[in-house]
């Protein structure tokens, strides 16, 4: 018997040195540019026992070559209560990949992910950052955690973060022959392997050494060039509840029959009260202004991640009672109120932010989308709705959620509609100055400045205090020694909103004297100087993600008997991407006259059309530091 | 019309001296038909009254008891914030926990009918969240805030940790029209409070309670102080400024001593600066770390290889250690893992670090303290009495013949005898094991400061060529550091760089001592910058301030308040030299300019000279402290100006006819 054991322990042993190492000296040396660190070896396992019961398996092995690399070290496990770890481990080699430490969950640290604005969340992370202080060393580590629906499958995409190089890493979904799923494939130039694995059915999706991305300035959505697998469900099971979709239609459909029906019922004074405010209103769309605006004199926003995994609006009439609510709350609220003088609504799933990222078309999934905003599907037109901002004019998205394509959730299932575009042309920035350049250098005038389409959002909807818009609009100018006699915003809220602000005001030194001479900016207020870096070798698509048009028209009155000595501005651009004109004229008014035009086209361009971005943002930047200087006319 | 004055006054002492907390649940109606603030109309909130009380209870335990109640008129949604309420509560176990009870609330708002109503925060929606291992904290959101409502809550605190008394932050970020704290400390108990900020108490009552105290047979008076201020400006964070604590009114409460009711015993915290020293050098987590030189015993030789003199060998430790042990992010002045385990593993926090430094320059001989100092945004050290709490982080010293050399081996960058920016404020405790302790004023060994020298040549094709030579030292030689090591490599950074500046091409470069901290990082380019298309014009304008130019005054606001923390010291000179094409001359040259600030506070100096072939022309700029008064502000606003009109000007070129 001790023979046994002893020789079973020689077998481990041996079994422990046989493993792979790791040395950093065995990575592929085209491997090292640009890197700070390189995956040796990714593995996930995603497997779904039965629809309450999926375990995610995470095994990898990273060589970190540098400081920078640490991050890739660090260890961070998301769980909540439907989540559990089921454990973690590691070990730590060092550069010959002689292992020098190990670690367990026990040495993790713990802490809630929720973020301070937020009121309620439940997840939480598991931390660990081995300390290692020689370069380069390896961390081993995997995890398993249980988790208790199949509706929701992390994506897996081997290349997601710059400087990582990745000489293998491997995605495995394994299942029983009767669950179902789509999957979507996005820049995988492999096949997957569908062999089945011991009876389960089994997808093998794999990728092998991927050279270190660099950041390049104006790229587009990750998911246009890098490798991207997302799976999702046929039938599943999440907190509960039950159900099954192949699209978007039927996703669309199990949302508005399990998560939003019953929601919207109302007290019956508030009933009533919709009616007393909107009676008087014969256009149904003047009916849901006076609605919207109501509920947003009445409530506020606040981040509230509970609920069925945060999928599941409060009851309508609660958000009545205590007047907030997060996005889904505000806006089924919202469609409750509507729905009480019979405005039909639809509950619409977004994915919001500045980067525009459109719901895939062709492949539906619970996983995509981060905001819900109210669609109103009037005859002659659609409204949309933003519910959680109290001051965003009726009808208008602004750039959080503007123009890419979401789901509708309707009692006739998922529609996938688009939301507005605020174009080139749409989204202008009109300036009109007239100042006088006094003979010690000071500049005194006025100025007038309107915002449409997206630029609308550069002034605040409600103008605060005057005092606070001065100093504001003090940090805003690059204007030296500006002093600010009065300042006024005045937004017009419609659906194409206008904001026009108006200033009266005076810079002492604007222009400088020398030699006889004064020496000033052309470009008042509106100069460009954030050319972005040049790339060689870029790699992928110029990308812009809203276009606008910027008209600055500045008259100079300056001192009398005085001519512009330099060689006159005359700028014109014109590209694909933009077009600009600049020019300074004088009359014989003693007037210069100084006009700039630049207009950005959003869009994608090839990658080899980069170069010339940077060069007309540079051209750009150089007309707007162009200097009058006025000598004294003979 | 005097006699009126006189009852009036009469009538806001009474209430002054007599006020405590208010009732909760009742609403003046003038309160909700207010619209904005008389004394601060930008004021989008403000506190119409609010009322804390703090005791240390007789119960098992002790337990510190503290009430908050409050009631703010909301103007404008800009304030809706001030209904989300987050209150952090400290643990340290299962067993010691602070707590959170009794949350009421209730918001007084006018609805669109233009009735009052009233709306209470439902118990069931205050929550808990478990954010670290330390801390909790309590959140709740006021029901239906309208523009113009009034909210008001309370809630009791429950502290295992009597021995922390509650401090009480007379301004916050919102005006207050009264604020007022009532402290309940027992007999047996010895705080000393001390006043912060710029505002003075309206009210600061004592007051005996008789025997309001018992626990295991003792029975004491408590004093009751009563402190109020009226009509609180909010505070206004200013760009470039220092920790707001220095600035914000507050009163804070200090343990000094305190007898044990149970056995009678008592514990002297802190009293004088000999106790502290007494304390320190005995505390298992500094002092006892300090002693444990033997642990280097055997490693030192290797360490300071044959090194005889006493500076080198401080060099090869603070080097060694700075490149053994990383820092966890974790300050503070007691070390968490001791010696051992922070040499074991490699990491470990401020304390760990700078003490595992202390002990091992002291195991060669060397004559090394602690440096106990309070970092910038942690704020300035009160000197009214001995407190330890007002450091949070330490350095050490070497003593080296008749130098001393301050040390903080916590980041891999920093060169020997330099300290972070963040020590640099105030003064700082020294302690040494042997000695006395003693202050010292935490002033930076070094400045920020960089020369540039470019030596560029005007070529027929309208591009300068030539060389720019970067020489940076201190703070700015550190920060570059920093700068190239966020790249994989040298060749990164250089191609980062050259990219980054679209009209420079960089063709050929050498850069010097990345890796020898105490040298001057020195970096060559050759370059090639596109000046002009092309040279047909008969006149030129050159600006020969092109690669450091400033457009933009950073101090734009009219008055300052608070004292403006420009981090370091700074030098910067540059010297352009740039050659012309024969058939150009210079028709136009810059005027030279001197400007300095008051106290030698700083000065811009610009120089012009001719060459046979072309010109020289160079500029200082020297900021020399670290930290302006705010009545220096306009010098420092004006001087900006200075240098900004004087880089407006070009140089002109003519063209030989």
């Amino acid at each position: 018997m001790k023979y046994c054991g002893l020789f079973l322990i020689c077998m481990f042993a041996l079994s422990a040195n046989a493993q792979t190492t790791y040395p950093a000296a065995t990575i592929p040396k085209d491997l090292l540019p640009y890197a700070s660190a390189v995956v040796r070896n990714m593995e996930v396992v995603t497997e779904v026992k039965d629809l309450s019961n999926t375990i995610n398996h995470v095994k990898e092995v990273v060589t970190v070559l540098n400081k920078n690399g640490d991050s890739n070290a660090d260890i961070v496990v998301w769980y909540n209560k439907s989540n559990r770890i089921k454990y973690i481990k590691g070990v730590v080699y060092d550069e010959f990949g002689k292992p020098v430490g190990k670690f367990f969950e026990r040495n993790f640290s713990d802490y809630s992910a929720a973020s301070d604005a937020s009121l309620f969340e439940d997840s939480r992370v598991r931390h660990y950052k081995p300390s290692v202080v020689n370069y380069p060393y390896t961390v081993e580590y995997e995890y398993e955690v249980l988790s208790k629906q199949s509706l929701n499958f992390a994506d897996w995409s081997p290349n997601e973060s710059t400087g990582t190089a990745v000489e293998h890493s491997s995605y495995q979904f394994i299942c029983k022959p009767d669950f179902n799923i789509r999957y979507k494939e996005m820049n995988y130039t492999g096949k997957v392997n569908s062999t089945p694995v011991t009876g389960l059915k089994s997808y093998l999706w794999e990728a092998n050494h991927i050279k270190a991305l660099r950041s390049e300035p104006y790229s587009p959505d990750p998911e246009q060039y890098q490798t991207v697998v997302k799976v999702a469900p046929e039938k599943f099971s999440y907190e509960g509840y039950t159900g099954s979709f192949t699209n978007w239609n039927e996703l669309g459909k199990w949302v508005y029959d399990k998560l939003l029906t019953g929601r919207t019922a109302l007290q019956p004074q508030t009933t009533a009260y919709m009616h007393s405010l909107t009676d008087t209103i014969a256009d149904p769309k003047m009916k849901a202004k006076a609605i919207y605006e109501y509920m947003q004199r009445k409530s506020r926003y606040i981040s509230v991640q509970i609920g069925i995994g945060g999928y599941q609006p409060f009851m309508a009439s609660e958000v009545d009672r205590v007047s907030y609510g997060d996005c889904k709350g505000l806006v089924n609220y919202t469609q409750a109120l509507l729905k009480a003088v019979n405005i039909p609504s639809y509950y619409c799933v977004v994915q919001a932010g500045n980067l525009k990222k459109s719901l895939l078309p062709d492949f539906a999934s619970m996983a995509q989308g981060n905001h819900i905003i109210l669609c109103l599907p009037f005859k002659s037109d659609t409204t949309w709705l933003e519910c959680t901002s109290k001051d965003i004019p009726f009808g208008f998205l602004g750039d959080f959620t503007d123009d890419r394509r979401v789901l509708a959730c309707t009692a006739d299932g998922g529609k996938l509609l688009h939301t507005p575009k605020y174009t080139t042309a749409l989204s202008k920035q009109i300036r009109k100055a007239n100042v006088t350049l006094k003979e010690d250098g000071q500049l005194d005038g006025s100025m007038t400045t309107t915002f449409e389409g997206w630029q609308y959002e550069n002034r605040p909807n409600i103008p605060g205090d005057n005092t606070d818009e001065i100093k504001n609009a003090k940090k805003r100018y690059a204007i030296n020694n500006l002093e600010i006699e009065t300042l006024e915003l005045k937004p017009v809220k419609t659906i194409n909103p206008v904001n026009n602000e108006q200033m009266k005001f005076g810079a002492r030194d604007y222009a400088s004297l020398s030699d006889g001479r004064y020496f000033f900016m052309a470009n008042l207020a509106n100069r460009y100087t954030s050319v972005p870096r040049e790339v060689r070798n870029r790699t992928t698509n110029v990308y812009i993600n809203r276009g606008y048009t910027d008209v600055d028209e500045v008259v100079y009155l300056v001192p009398v008997g005085y001519k512009i000595e330099n060689i006159p501005l005359r700028v014109h651009i014109d590209k694909p991407f933009g077009r600009y004109t600049a020019s300074v004229s004088m009359n014989d008014k003693n007037q210069i006259i100084y006009k700039r035009k630049l207009e950005v086209i959003d869009g994608t361009y090839p990658a080899d059309s980069y170069a010339e971005l940077v060069n007309f943002y540079q051209q750009v930047a150089d007309a707007d530091d162009y200097k009058i200087a006025l000598v004294k006319a003979n | 019309m005097k006699k009126l004055l006189l009852l009036f006054s009469a009538v806001l002492l009474s209430q002054l001296l007599y006020a405590q907390d208010f009732p909760y649940d009742s609403y003046n109606l003038s309160d909700l038909e207010m619209k904005s603030y008389e004394k601060d109309k930008t004021a989008h909130a403000v506190v119409l009254k609010e009322f804390g009380k703090t005791w240390i209870s007789s119960g098992d335990g002790l337990p510190l008891y503290h009430e908050y109640h409050v009631k703010i008129k909301i103007f404008d949604s800009k304030a809706f914030d001030e209904g989300n309420i987050t209150i952090p509560i400290h643990k340290s176990d299962n067993n010691d926990f602070e707590q959170v009870r009794d949350v009421v609330g209730v918001t007084y708002y006018t609805d669109e009918q233009g009735n009052v109503q009233r709306s209470y925060l439902d118990p069931k929606t205050v929550v808990t969240e478990n954010r670290n291992k330390y801390w909790d904290l309590v959140k709740f959101a006021m029901p239906n805030l309208r523009n113009g409502c009034v909210i008001e809550y309370k809630y009791t605190l429950q502290s295992p940790y009597s021995l922390t008394f509650r401090d009480w932050d007379f301004q916050g970020t919102i005006p207050k029209i009264y604020s007022e704290y009532e402290a309940h400390i027992p007999g047996v108990f010895n705080f000393k409070a001390s006043l912060r900020g710029f505002y003075k108490l309206d009210k600061n009552v004592s007051e005996i309670e008789h025997e309001c105290f018992s626990a295991g047979g003792t029975k004491c008076d408590c004093s009751k102080i009563t402190y109020a201020m009226k009509d609180v400006p909010a505070f206004v964070k200013e760009d470039y400024m220092t920790a707001p604590k220095n600035f914000l009114s507050a009163i804070n409460f200090e343990l000094n001593d305190y007898i044990n009711p149970y056995n009678g015993q008592k514990t002297v915290k802190t009293q004088t600066w000999a106790d502290i020293d007494y304390n320190m050098k005995h505390h298992e987590e500094f002092g006892v770390q300090m002693r444990k030189t033997s642990v280097f015993k055997d490693k030192l030789p290797a360490i300071t290889g044959g090194a005889t003199d006493n500076l080198e060998k401080a060099k090869a430790i603070y080097h060694y250690i700075q490149s053994n042990l990383k820092h966890n992010r974790f300050i503070g002045i007691y070390s968490d893992n001791g010696l051992r385990k922070t040499l074991d593993t490699h990491s470990g926090s401020t304390a760990d670090i700078n003490l595992a430094l202390v002990t091992a320059l002291k195991a060669a001989g060397i004559d090394a303290e602690a440096v106990l100092l309070s970092t910038r945004d942690h704020g300035f050290i009160s000197k009214l009495y001995p407190a330890i709490g007002d450091f949070n982080y330490v350095v050490a010293k070497a003593n080296i013949g008749d130098k001393s050399y301050m040390l903080d081996a916590t980041d891999a960058l920093m060169p020997f005898g330099l300290l972070p920016e963040e020590c640099i404020n105030d003064q700082g405790r020294v302690m040494s094991l042997d000695k006395p302790s003693y202050w010292i004023d935490m002033v930076a060994a070094q400045k920020r400061t960089r020369t540039h020298i470019m030596n560029l040549t005007l070529q027929t094709n309208g591009k300068l060529t030539g060389k720019l030579i970067y020489y940076s030292n201190g703070y700015e030689a550190l920060e570059k550091r920093r700068s190239i090591k966020k790249f994989n490599s040298i060749d990164e950074y250089v191609e980062n760089l050259d990219e980054k500046m679209a009209k420079v091409k960089i063709s050929k470069y050498d850069i010097k001592n990345v890796d020898s901290l105490e040298n001057s990082l020195i970096e060559s380019y050759d370059v090639e910058i596109d000046v002009y298309n092309n040279m047909d014009a008969g006149r030129l304008a050159f600006n020969p301030y092109m690669l450091h130019r400033m457009t933009d005054n950073p101090f734009k606001l009219e008055d300052r308040t608070y004292p403006v923390d420009m981090g370091t010291a700074t030098d910067t000179r540059i010297v352009l030299t740039v050659t012309l094409p024969e058939q150009y001359t210079v028709e136009t040259a810059p005027e030279n300019k001197a400007t300095g600030l008051p106290n030698q506070g700083g000065r811009f100096i610009t120089s012009y000279e001719t060459n046979p072939d072309g010109f020289t022309f160079s500029h200082i700029i020297q900021l020399n402290k670290p930290i302006y008064s705010s009545d220096e502000y306009p010098y420092l606003k004006e001087f900006y100006n200075t240098i900004i009109k004087a880089e407006k000007a070009d140089i002109i070129f003519k063209k030989k006819s």
